[in-house]
């Protein structure tokens, strides 16, 4: 029985993408950060006295990072296929624009949750130890999903705009660096830090997901904010919007 | 310019029927002006043209991926502005440009065929017998962004083969394929049509379209000048022969331009650098001309050849000067 236009496009994008140089990059990068900094940044913080393992306080921020590395898988598929000719070609083929941008939101979503639920296994094999629970992996995992959708729809508005290949990939390694290292990912939103970088770290949509993805994780439920999440979804469903009128807008013929 | 209409009855079956056409990318400049045709089921179209005339345009308008800004256009019976993707379920396209996905070359394949909904044993069936047919089962493993452009071709063209269709749009398919594989290719165009396939071919080798096509459309500056069969534009210019002749550069400029006032008889000069390609009724008058015109101005002739029409002269009388650097001279 032949798959439906949604999953055959769904389906094509992962294996697409599932070549191993792209697993090196999507899992690798973050399994490196846990694993280097996590024991690194220990290291330093033990000399200091805490009895808080640092390792512990990275794992579900690189959890929450996973959901910028799948929203680069959205941008560089969307990317790909304008420069490679592949989305003309899939555009005269049996499907309609608004099923392959779909196509490439689910995709997105399957990476983030997929490579958080590997670093979840990493991370609690470092650990040796979770208290996870099922409220705790519901709410990690729909936030993780979120942030997917986020991400992926603000790659995919850069991959709808930008017109050259070096600004593309420029733009698009500012974003992850700007998204990752201005959020709690790595460290708290401290009192210490200068105003400047706090007020980045607050309009950073990922620090909204490093927290409630921090709470799902270390079972503190209670200390979620629901206006952080709305306010995930709000900005969530704009920058779709943007992403979905800057991709129907461009002219798929000329390129 | 010759306008030979297309001499089709309205028939509200014809797979592909265009009604003055026209489309715009800016709003100020058109690039199709007034098309109309029609392609019959089970024929090989052809459309012919410069670049820029219009064809790509045409192809993408008549595939569903613009739409035009007037005329009427029916694709299977079906209007490309509200059944686009019932048309695109039943044509297959194959573009100018390279389009692959960053795999091999039978995953490329097979992931094409997915897409099409082709179950996995049926995938495997066609795309072993596309890899033999088309001459790439060495190269199944390679990556596609690692062949050549002559490979990347075929496997472009073979991809396209995976799914079922019943009109194929082939845009410029044979750019950078060695002779072999041209013929390969467009024999295997010619099997599909004998099962009742509508091919719509746009190429600038008029080999091939001379070859392929049943019917051909010239195109310039977004019109259809001359559609009709490629045998009914050959007897056009039956009774006509092509004298071509090449001066000495020296000389070239004053002798093509006294060959200009001396061309009679319904002689047409088109002339490119120091050559030309006369059109004429009466090749011995010509030939007298240009020999009798050589002698008095001095110049020495390189190649001096007499031959039958091709659907190349037709294309370039249709066309008129092409662009190149001197007009073509009317018959006195």
């Amino acid at each position: 029985m032949a798959l439906p236009n949604l999953l055959r496009l769904i389906y094509r994008n992962v294996r697409v993408n599932t070549d191993p140089a792209s697993l090196i990059i999507l899992l690798g990068l973050p399994g490196m950060y846990l694993v280097f900094f996590g024991f690194g940044f220990s290291s330093l913080t033990s000399q200091g006295g805490s009895a808080t393992s640092y390792l512990a306080f990275l794992a579900p921020g690189i959890l929450a990072f996973q959901t910028v590395m799948a929203g680069t898988v959205a941008g560089s598929i969307l990317w790909a296929d304008r420069r490679f000719g592949m989305l003309a070609q899939l555009l005269v083929g049996p499907f309609t624009r608004l099923e392959y941008l779909l196509g490439i939101i689910v995709t997105s979503l399957l990476f983030g949750l997929g490579g958080a639920a590997v670093m979840l296994g990493v991370a609690v094999a470092l650990l040796g130890t979770t208290t996870l629970g099922v409220a705790g992996i519901a709410v990690m995992l729909g936030t993780i999903a979120l942030g997917s959708v986020l991400f992926g729809a603000l790659m995919l508005l850069l991959a709808a705009l930008v017109k050259s290949n070096n600004a593309y990939n420029s733009v698009q390694i500012l974003l992850i660096f700007f998204v990752n290292f201005a959020s709690t990912v790595f460290y708290p939103l401290s009192p210490r830090l200068p105003e400047a970088l706090r007020v980045l770290f607050v309009v950073n949509p990922l620090t909204y997901v490093a927290d409630v993805v921090r709470h799902g994780y270390g079972g503190s439920l209670s200390a979620v904010n629901p206006l952080e999440v709305v306010g995930l979804l709000v900005e969530a469903v704009v920058l779709l919007l943007l992403a979905t009128r800057a991709y129907l807008r461009s002219d798929v013929s000329l390129e | 310019m010759n306008a030979v209409a297309d001499a089709l009855p309205d028939d509200p079956t014809a797979p592909i029927s265009c009604e003055a056409l026209v489309h715009s990318y800016d709003g100020r400049h058109r690039a199709l002006d007034g098309v109309s045709f029609r392609v019959r089921r089970g024929e090989v179209f052809g459309l012919l043209g410069r670049n820029g005339a219009g064809k790509s345009t045409l192809i993408k308008a008549m595939t569903t991926l613009i739409t035009p800004t007037e005329g009427q256009l029916r694709i299977l019976g079906l209007d490309p502005r509200h059944d686009g993707r019932r048309i695109r379920e039943r044509i297959g396209v194959v573009q100018q440009g390279e389009s692959f996905d960053f795999t091999s070359v039978e995953g490329n394949l097979d992931i094409y065929g997915m897409l099409w909904g082709i179950p996995r044993e049926e995938r495997a069936r066609r795309r072993e017998a596309l890899l033999a047919r088309f001459g790439i089962a060495e190269i199944r493993k390679r990556r596609s962004f690692d062949l050549s452009g002559g490979q990347k071709r075929r496997v472009q063209v073979a991809r396209e083969f995976m799914h079922d269709m019943e009109i194929l749009f082939l845009d410029e398919p044979t750019v950078g394929l060695d002779v072999l594989m041209r013929r390969t290719l467009l024999d295997s165009v010619r099997d599909e049509v004998r099962r009742g396939l509508t091919v719509v071919f746009t190429t600038h080798n008029l080999e091939e379209a001379d070859y392929l096509c049943d019917r051909v459309a010239v195109i310039d500056l977004g019109r259809v000048i001359v559609s009709d069969s490629v045998e009914n534009l050959k007897r056009l210019y039956s009774g006509k022969k092509t004298v071509d002749v090449t001066a000495d550069a020296e000389h070239a400029e004053r002798f093509f331009a006294a060959l200009r006032e001396r061309a009679g008889g319904g002689a047409t000069l088109t002339v490119h650098g120091t050559s030309a390609t006369i059109l004429t009724d009466d090749a011995k008058t010509t030939l007298a001309a240009i020999v009798e015109i050589a002698r008095g101005s001095g110049a020495a002739l390189e190649w001096l050849n007499v031959r039958g029409n091709t659907l190349e002269d037709v294309f370039l009388r249709s066309v008129g000067n092409g662009g190149r650097s001197d007009g073509a001279a009317q018959p006195p």
